[in-house]
């Protein structure tokens, strides 16, 4: 009696998160589904493509310097990623190890430089950008995002659970300062450095308003600026499109598909909050 | 505490003072040196002058191809002159070309709309071309022109823009549907009340759209020149009134209302029936004749006849078709790269330009003649007919107007709004009409 | 011209201090002082000028009138942009709307996520990644990818949700982006929809970090279900519900901005705009930069605001953390 009760309930379970997922999951999958219909087929409606093409992905691949982009991105999203870990682990660690003078007030100063919306800071910013003359270049791209109020608050957050006295051993032992951090802190909080860098990836990646504004030519801006040569107001190709974005999706989606239990694992054990 | 607070404040103002001080130096710099350095190695070294150019056809994937060409073509015939084309999608272009200028490096060429054209005489410093070349050698470039195609890019007298890729707003109808709806595929509707009845007919007979009538969105182009066919203006001629609330306005927004209400018209926005209708499932529709290539295509996948007509009358007023499209605008401040782009302008709008334009491009030739000379368009034209009542409709071809002030956009906005308010609803469409030129016309400085 | 009168005003710690400090030891002291500091300095000088600095001159256009040219003339207009802001036609519009995103997303931020954690971590092993890898898969899109497939998917006339809402037996296609009452709807679904994958992962790794006796004892005195999930799961998980909920209530909108500029640019009849989207609008298509400041210079101190309540209320709950 109890039993199946429970097996009902666990099977209501299943079909609500297998409702879900399917939500979640389908957009990516008619995505890649309309990508391979040839034109005539674009607009109907079947799950899978009648007579598979290969023609969006040639149209989108020779209308855009697609390598170069998807290499651009990696560029941008790899080296931000790399710089904002590196920046927000120091500023982390100085906020856990020591008490200084303005602590407090550096580390909301810090906070709230995350609710700045974009939108007011990009012209100024741009002006900088163009009188450096880092227009049209991955260095425009990168520098003004090497530090990220998130990273600091998420990392900080991670430091402050990390047991003290695992640091005063190794102070005791005779190591520095520097030595404590990335030999005895760094290491043992990899989960939560991990999935902040994963999160920090993904939004490089993806930004859009910024490549837009600051790169002119195509060779020299990252993938998400090259969708938009699909996307003309006058008529939407839609089977390019598709194809071009999930030539955009796809690095990330590999990424994740290989790392993908790393990944929800060091979610789950780094935890945000 | 108070030591705490002093700390913080000295440090953060420390580090404003850095960043400010590398800034600044920076901008003198870096401003100062490249206009100096442009115009002195160009005219020295004899190096090529560089131009670079943005336009938003180069980020078209359907249309980047041929605007390729003509850069192509240009620097082939002209070596000492380089131009980097540079992609802006079409909504982004004005507020690029406005943070460049802001960050002291403007473009030296931009393709920009014309609906932006008193702001972009007045605010981005475009230069006319009177005050760049000589009078006969303008006069003698401009032969051959077409005069109301002259006028797209003046202000005040003065050319700021030269008509680069534009286009008038045509019927295109599916002859199938006519057929079908038992009505004759060669006798296109000429006024709006045939329209509407033709219409009831192809949705009655067919189940598919009758008509829908483009332009409520996006920009006013079709708008106005809806309201100037029935006789009316958005703009005093002196450019101080706003008068899109008038009665020839309303009258002619309440005929658009009544296509809608008497279900002539189907609900679909612009981008979704351009969709339907290259599917088949709309019988006629108004819209930029830049369409047309891309309906060709779809009309021979989809098994069906593409035709065009000349924008519809009302009842035997003469239309005002109004072009949409943009103007090339010359930026540069340096003398050198000025009249290397003034070169550059001549070659795009001549004969040889305007024939990619047209056939590669999609758009429509500003040169009438090449249109019969076989070294041109000939051919096309014949193979393309669609075109002809495009071609037609250049010779009443009336300027796009644009707003003056600041706030030209929003002026703009507001009139579509009130447009889209007007046609969506049944409410009274003079009430809306004259609450808009109310509004916009405070806004009008 | 602010920076110099702020800096003149306030010592110059490294300066004046220096000359002092000849001893070995007071020096190392010294240098055992600054070190924080210098730890700090990537994350300071980088937040200052790309962050701080174009929000001071941010505060500073808002008492101007101004189209950022340097061929046109800044004046001084005192409070006149925030008081324009007031009498906007659109605001009203603009705030209700901010507020719809905002609530519209908790079911997406909290409320669906909070179940599926519960539901994954009460299931074993594989099944359980195999949901969490797949919920997680609207995250790694990118926004305009994303605006593009949902517009494809709810497309009036092509789109397989109307296709299939057809064949289900509705006569009129929905017209998800360009009908007035459906527009901000479809918009807040597609940022909830971005949202859950995301949220339930924070939820998930919160659950795995509660004392699995608190269940065992409850078990033991019998609670039922929802007993169990009302009186433990819900206090226990409170701190990470408070973080997403903050989250949702300040970035909402901003996070719904992607999507308004791709999908309706605040259309139609500026039904989907929100503070954002119009701050964005006076400040790149009409240039009416003091307006666009004074919006952002209002927006920053409310949400500031908010998030500071926000900060007082998670430590005040703090407790149920240990």
């Amino acid at each position: 009696m109890n039993t199946k009760k429970l097996k009902a309930s666990a099977i209501g379970k299943h079909a609500v998160l297998i409702a879900l997922c399917f939500l979640a999951v389908f957009p990516l999958y008619w995505m890649i589904n309309t990508s391979f219909k040839p034109a005539g087929e674009v607009f109907s409606a079947s799950l899978w493509p009648k007579t598979w093409t290969l023609d969006n992905y040639r149209d989108a691949w020779n209308a855009i310097p697609m390598a170069r982009m998807i290499g651009n991105s990696l560029l941008v999203a790899i080296a931000q990623t790399f710089t904002q870990l590196i920046t927000s682990i120091l500023a982390a660690y100085a906020f856990t190890r020591w008490n200084f003078r303005g602590s407090g007030i550096i580390y909301g100063l810090i906070g709230l430089t995350w609710l700045v919306p974009f939108q007011v800071i990009m012209i100024p910013n741009y002006v900088v950008i163009s009188n450096m003359g880092w227009k049209d270049t991955l260095t425009g791209l990168i520098v003004p995002n090497i530090a990220s109020a998130f990273a600091v608050i998420q990392l900080y957050n991670a430091f402050k659970a990390f047991p003290k006295t695992l640091i005063e051993a190794a102070h005791l032992d005779g190591a520095s300062d520097w030595s404590v951090l990335w030999r005895t802190i760094v290491p043992n909080l990899k989960a939560p450095i991990a999935s902040i860098g994963i999160l920090q990836f993904i939004t490089a990646w993806n930004d859009y308003f910024w490549p837009l504004l600051v790169t002119n030519k195509l060779e020299n801006s990252t993938m998400q600026k090259g969708l938009q040569m699909f996307m003309s107001s006058e008529a939407n190709l839609w089977g390019p499109l598709m194809a071009a974005t999930t030539i955009a999706c796809l690095p990330v989606l590999i990424i994740y598909l290989l790392l993908q239990r790393q990944i929800i694992d060091s979610f789950v054990k780094g935890g945000l909050r | 505490m108070m030591g705490k607070k002093n700390w913080t404040a000295g440090l953060l103002s420390l580090t404003i003072l850095v960043t400010a001080a590398c800034g600044s130096s920076e901008t003198n710099t870096a401003g100062g040196s490249t206009n100096a350095a442009g115009s002195a190695n160009a005219a020295a070294s004899g190096e090529k002058t560089k131009i670079t150019f943005y336009s938003y056809n180069l980020a078209t994937a359907g249309q980047k191809d041929g605007t390729q060409k003509l850069i192509d073509e240009f620097e082939a015939a002209n070596p000492d002159i380089e131009i980097e084309g540079i992609p802006v999608a079409s909504p982004d272009i004005n507020a690029k070309v406005q943070a460049d200028i802001a960050a002291g490096s403007p473009p030296d060429v931009a393709q920009l709309v014309f609906d932006g054209l008193d702001y972009i005489a007045n605010n981005f410093g475009a230069k006319p071309l009177e005050d760049l070349v000589p009078e006969d050698e303008l006069a003698q470039a401009f032969e051959g022109f077409s005069p109301n195609g002259l006028k797209l890019g003046q202000l005040n007298g003065k050319t700021y823009g030269l008509p680069f890729t534009f286009s008038t707003p045509v019927l295109f109808y599916n002859a199938k549907l006519f057929a079908d709806a038992g009505l004759d595929p060669e006798q296109p509707p000429a006024t709006w009340a045939e329209v509407k009845q033709y219409a009831l007919q192809i949705a009655e007979k067919t189940g598919a759209t009758g008509v829908h009538i483009g332009g409520s969105v996006g920009n006013d182009w079709i708008v106005q020149a809806l309201i100037g066919s029935n006789g009316g203006k958005v703009l005093s001629d002196d450019r101080k009134t706003i008068e899109f609330g008038s009665e020839e306005a309303v009258g002619a927004i309440e005929m658009w209302q009544d296509m809608i209400a008497s279900g002539a018209m189907g609900k679909l926005n612009d981008s979704e029936v351009m969709e339907a209708f290259s599917q088949g499932q709309v019988g006629m529709l108004l819209f930029t004749s830049a369409l047309q290539s891309s309906f060709l295509t779809a009309a021979e996948a989809g098994g069906w006849e593409l035709k065009s007509a000349a924008m519809p009358s009302f009842d035997g007023k003469p239309t005002t078709p109004v072009n949409s499209g943009s103007a090339l605008f010359i930026l540069s401040d340096d003398e050198a790269k000025q009249q290397a782009a003034w070169k550059f302008l001549q070659f795009v709008t001549s004969e040889r330009g305007y024939t990619i334009i047209t056939s590669e491009i999609g758009y429509l030739p500003l040169r009438p003649a090449i249109v019969d000379d076989p070294q041109y368009l000939k051919d096309w034209v014949e193979q393309n007919p669609l075109i002809k009542p495009n071609l037609e409709q250049l010779e009443r071809l009336n300027p796009w107007v644009s707003y003056p002030g600041p706030n030209w956009y929003q002026i703009e906005t507001i009139l579509l709004e009130a447009v889209q308010k007007s046609i969506q609803s049944t409410d009274d469409v003079s009430t809306i009409m004259q609450e808009a030129q109310t509004r916009a016309q405070s806004l009008v400085q | 011209m602010n920076y110099d009168t702020a800096t003149s005003a306030m010592p110059k710690p490294k300066a004046t201090t220096r000359p002092q400090a000849k001893q070995r030891k007071a020096f190392s002291a010294r240098m055992r002082g600054v070190k924080p500091y210098l730890y700090l300095l990537p994350v300071v000088l980088s937040l200052g000028f790309w962050v701080y600095r174009p929000l001071l001159q941010t505060f500073q256009l808002s008492f101007y009138q101004w189209n950022l040219l340097p061929t046109t003339p800044k004046t001084y207009v005192g409070w006149q942009n925030f008081k324009n802001l007031l009498t906007l036609p659109e605001m009203g519009k603009a705030l209700t709307n901010t507020l719809i995103y905002t609530i519209g997303v908790i079911p997406f931020s909290l409320i669906l996520p909070l179940f599926i954690a519960v539901f994954t971590d009460s299931i074993g092993g594989r099944a359980r990644n195999v949901y969490r890898a797949l919920i997680f898969v609207p995250m790694i899109m990118a926004p305009v990818a994303v605006s593009s497939v949902w517009r494809w998917i709810m497309h009036p006339t092509n789109g397989i949700l109307n296709q299939t809402l057809g064949w289900l037996g509705l006569d009129e296609p929905i017209r998800f982006f360009t009908d007035e009452r459906w527009a901000i709807y479809s918009i807040t679904f597609i940022t909830g929809w971005k949202l859950i994958g995301f949220s339930t992962l924070i939820f998930s790794a919160a659950l795995t970090g509660v004392n699995k006796e608190y269940y065992e004892a409850a078990k033991i005195d019998r609670a039922n279900r929802w007993q169990i999930f009302r009186h433990i799961t819900l206090p226990l998980l409170s701190p990470s519900i408070l973080f997403m909920g903050m989250l949702s209530i300040l970035f909402a909108s901003e996070w719904s901005f992607s999507y308004v500029n791709v999908l309706t640019q605040g259309g139609p009849l500026g039904s989907t705009t929100n503070i954002y989207y119009l701050l964005w609008q006076y400040g790149f298509q009409t240039f009416a930069v003091g307006w666009s400041s004074a919006a952002a210079v209002v927006l920053f101190i409310g949400f500031g605001l908010i998030a500071l309540g926000f900060m007082n209320l998670s430590k005040r709950l703090s407790f149920f953390d240990d």
